[in-house]
């Protein structure tokens, strides 16, 4: 047993901040160390930066082009990312759906999408959740009927995380009503721009349109879209769904989260107010502890030796984390924080804003946004019924 | 970065699991509580393991070992909630071969490694609460001999143990001093405390004393180190004991007809559990490791995880409690012990309050696992 990580993997580390130090783009990180609003191009610049290095899909073995990183050598790209304020990179082309096409796509399928998601040109989005499906996953409606060489999709989708940015769209799509919910579930994957497809942006508390709401009226779909086999997508979703566990945790971020929260709770004179201070203390140890949590998640995919099943825990915990932080930070700020001033979100303003510190402006808008962390991905009671599952059988 | 055990820790893991589970069942543990907390008998069988020479370097007739060995000893004397007081054993080990000369290691090293002697710190003043640097405990040099003058509570097992570790000022310095129970000088009274353990208010009136260390506060710190990440490691043990149970009285009772596991209310707050469990074993794992670490580092790293666990055991105690209900405020059912062990193990080397002013203190502007 030992905390230390190895020379070899200190030296891994040095070499990614060093690398993530020259090539990540100021500009972009100051938006992200601000929490001021990123825009398609920043994220997408950050993306093809990354591509270009064989970096997005860090988490790709070689066989595909990726890295080949094993676990704790993942963690600590994406802590380096993190720290130096990195901005996340979009999950749901390198993260969500390269491993399943990787899995249980065919080679014509690899060789027609991984190359555009790997290098950063293509912008997936995810079709996954509905009106009438959200933690209830297996009770999507979205129908795909088979037509010929063709698929020819009806039905809503919501949630749909920049969905406004997407070129393209992996689906689970509805292909038989017999049996099982879970029975009859298909992977589909759609080009957003075929006849029929419909996007509106859905405006949240912040005042962003993160998610959308996406229609498909009669969308032809080639059959040669679809992933494995017909009526098997709830397989490879719950492949997808396992297939990130520490990532889940965003230790990394949280960690960045604190310091910054140091940082504004030191400005608006509240970090030596013992009340004050004893929450960023408790704090502190739930960040620590999380990513003991995640070492030892890491430590034991690296050996093998002890397979350690809490990525319900990680979730929970991780959501739970980010709320608080954001949290605290909006009540160090305290009355400041409430003036809803947009364009004091974005970089360069040069308005005065109330209180003087233009860093203020987006903390409310970061607790609001915030309060999805414990809802989506299986909100966090859906996790408490795994979790007991596991403990109680 | 690696937290699988070798298999010499594995092997270590599963003698002391094998003795707590067929030598210190429930049944001979509450023989002891109705004799006074303490067995001497009990001890010995622990010392024969080895285990109190775990931290006694083998030279001096013990194993040698480290941290990791001593984690995995606790948390499987926390999970029989054994009542001898093994962490005072790993305090004394670490202690006077880590800071007494060498004479007074070669006189009381072997005994302790052998279960022949058992020696405790006694530090606890009434002023002092967790402030163990408030000390007005009081040393004398004269003619090349140290007397003290103190009175020292809740000393664990105070009454059978052997000799103290004891702190006193000695010219205004805290230093560290070894007193022997049978001293002139020395009386001890002893009571039960509220885990059914043992403990004594123990009082020197120039009781002869022999230094070990002038570097007093410094040994004191390091004692109390060794004794929190002790305690949070047995915690650990106490904890993973405690949901067992729990799992097993509510796969087993039934209500309105149905096993009580059924009902959603009640699995959230197993799983509630199983995430304090959790986070307490990933802080036990973290104590244990940065013990060895330069001080202010370790220091930080204890008050971190000392104060995880204090949240961790409150929470899994009240919560083992209020899911079996009415069966677990009895003496006679195993969990109430469980709850009563965590509850004393939070208040011990710092409750939770106490070590959140020490993390809050200690705060810098970046935190995590290496910093």
């Amino acid at each position: 047993m030992d905390l230390a990580f190895t020379p070899e993997e200190q030296t891994f580390r040095e070499e990614i901040r060093a690398w993530v130090q020259a090539n990540l783009p100021a500009d972009i990180s100051h938006k992200v160390h601000n929490a001021l609003r990123l825009s398609r191009d920043d994220m997408q610049r950050w993306a093809k930066i990354l591509g270009k290095k064989g970096w997005l899909g860090h988490g790709w073995p070689k066989k595909f082009g990726g890295p080949g990183w094993n676990a704790v050598q993942k963690h600590l790209f994406e802590e380096e990312c993190a720290l130096a304020g990195a901005p996340r990179v979009v999950p749901f082309g390198p993260v969500m759906v390269a491993p399943v096409i990787m899995a249980f796509g065919n080679a014509e399928q690899q060789k027609r999408f991984l190359p555009g998601i790997a290098s950063g040109e293509v912008w997936w989005s995810q079709g996954y959740s509905e009106p009438g499906a959200g933690s209830d996953l297996a009770s999507v409606k979205c129908r795909a009927e088979r037509a010929g060489d063709k698929y020819i999709v009806n039905g809503q989708k919501t949630w749909t995380t920049l969905g406004q940015y997407g070129e393209w769209i992996f689906c689970l799509v509805r292909t038989n009503t017999e049996g099982k919910p879970q029975a009859g579930i298909s992977f589909l994957l759609i080009d957003m721009k075929s006849p029929g497809v419909t996007v509106r942006p859905i405006v949240l508390l912040d005042g962003e349109a993160e998610v959308n709401e996406v229609w498909f009226d009669n969308v032809e779909v080639p059959a040669e879209n679809l992933i494995g086999e017909e009526n098997k997508g709830w397989t490879y979703a719950k492949h997808l769904l396992s297939h990130e566990r520490t990532n889940i945790a965003d230790v990394n971020r949280s960690k960045r989260e604190l310091e910054r929260l140091k940082r504004i709770a030191k400005a608006e004179g509240v970090y030596d107010d013992v009340r004050f201070r004893d929450e960023i203390a408790k704090l502190e140890v739930d960040v620590v502890a999380l990513e003991m949590l995640v070492l030892r998640v890491l430590s034991a995919e690296k050996s093998g030796k002890n397979s350690l099943d809490i990525a319900g825990l990680l979730k929970i915990r991780g959501s739970e984390i980010q709320q608080r932080y954001s949290e605290l930070m909006m009540l160090a700020a305290g009355p400041y924080s409430l003036p809803f001033i947009e364009e004091a979100m974005e970089a360069g303003w040069q308005g005065d804003f109330p209180g003087g510190v233009t860093a203020n402006a987006p903390l409310a808008s970061t607790y609001f946004n915030l309060r999805k962390t414990t809802i989506y991905g299986g909100s966090n009671e859906v996790q408490r019924n795994i979790v007991s599952q596991f403990v109680l059988g | 970065m690696d937290f699988d055990f070798t298999d010499e820790q594995e092997q270590l893991r599963d003698a002391v699991r094998k003795w707590v589970d067929k030598g210190y069942d429930f049944e001979r543990r509450r023989r002891i509580v109705k004799a006074g907390g303490f067995s001497r008998d009990a001890y010995g069988q622990l010392a024969d393991l080895g285990l109190a020479g775990l931290y006694i370097p083998e030279a001096q007739g013990g194993l040698g070992m480290g941290p990791v060995e001593g984690m995995v000893v606790m948390e499987e004397l926390g999970r029989g909630i054994v009542l001898e007081p093994l962490t005072q054993t790993l305090i004394a080990g670490g202690l006077l071969s880590g800071y007494a000369p060498e004479a007074v290691q070669s006189a009381w090293l072997p005994k302790i490694a052998s279960g022949e002697s058992l020696v405790v710190l006694a530090y606890q003043e009434r002023a002092a609460r967790y402030h163990f640097e408030n000390c007005e405990a009081k040393a004398a040099l004269a003619q090349d001999k140290w007397t003290l003058c103190a009175t020292k509570s809740i000393v664990p097992a105070g009454d059978q143990a052997d000799a103290f570790m004891v702190p006193a000022m000695a010219n205004g310095k805290m230093a560290l001093f070894l007193v022997e129970r049978t001293a002139a000088g020395v009386s001890t009274r002893g009571y039960g405390t509220q885990d059914g353990a043992r403990a004594a208010e123990v009082t020197l009136e120039d009781a002869p004393a022999t230094l070990i260390t002038q570097q007093g506060l410094t040994a004191l710190t390091h004692a109390i180190d060794i004794g929190i990440a002790a305690s949070c490691a047995e915690a650990v043990g106490v904890m993973d004991k405690t949901l067992a149970i729990t799992v097993e009285y509510m796969n087993t009772r039934k209500q309105f007809g149905v096993a009580i596991s059924s009902f959603q209310a009640l699995r959230h707050r197993v799983a509630d559990m199983k995430m304090q469990l959790e986070l307490a074993r990933s802080m036990s794992y973290y104590a244990s490791l940065k013990l060895n670490a330069p001080v202010e580092e370790r220091r930080r790293a204890l008050a971190r995880a000392k104060y995880q666990l204090g949240v961790s055991m409150r929470f899994m105690g009240q919560q083992a409690v209020q899911l079996h209900g009415g069966i677990a405020v009895t003496d006679e059912y195993i969990v109430s012990h469980y709850f009563k062990k965590l509850t004393q193990l939070e208040m011990t080397f710092g409750d939770t309050l106490h070590h959140l002013g020490e993390v809050s203190r200690q705060m810098q502007d970046m935190a995590g696992v290496f910093a």
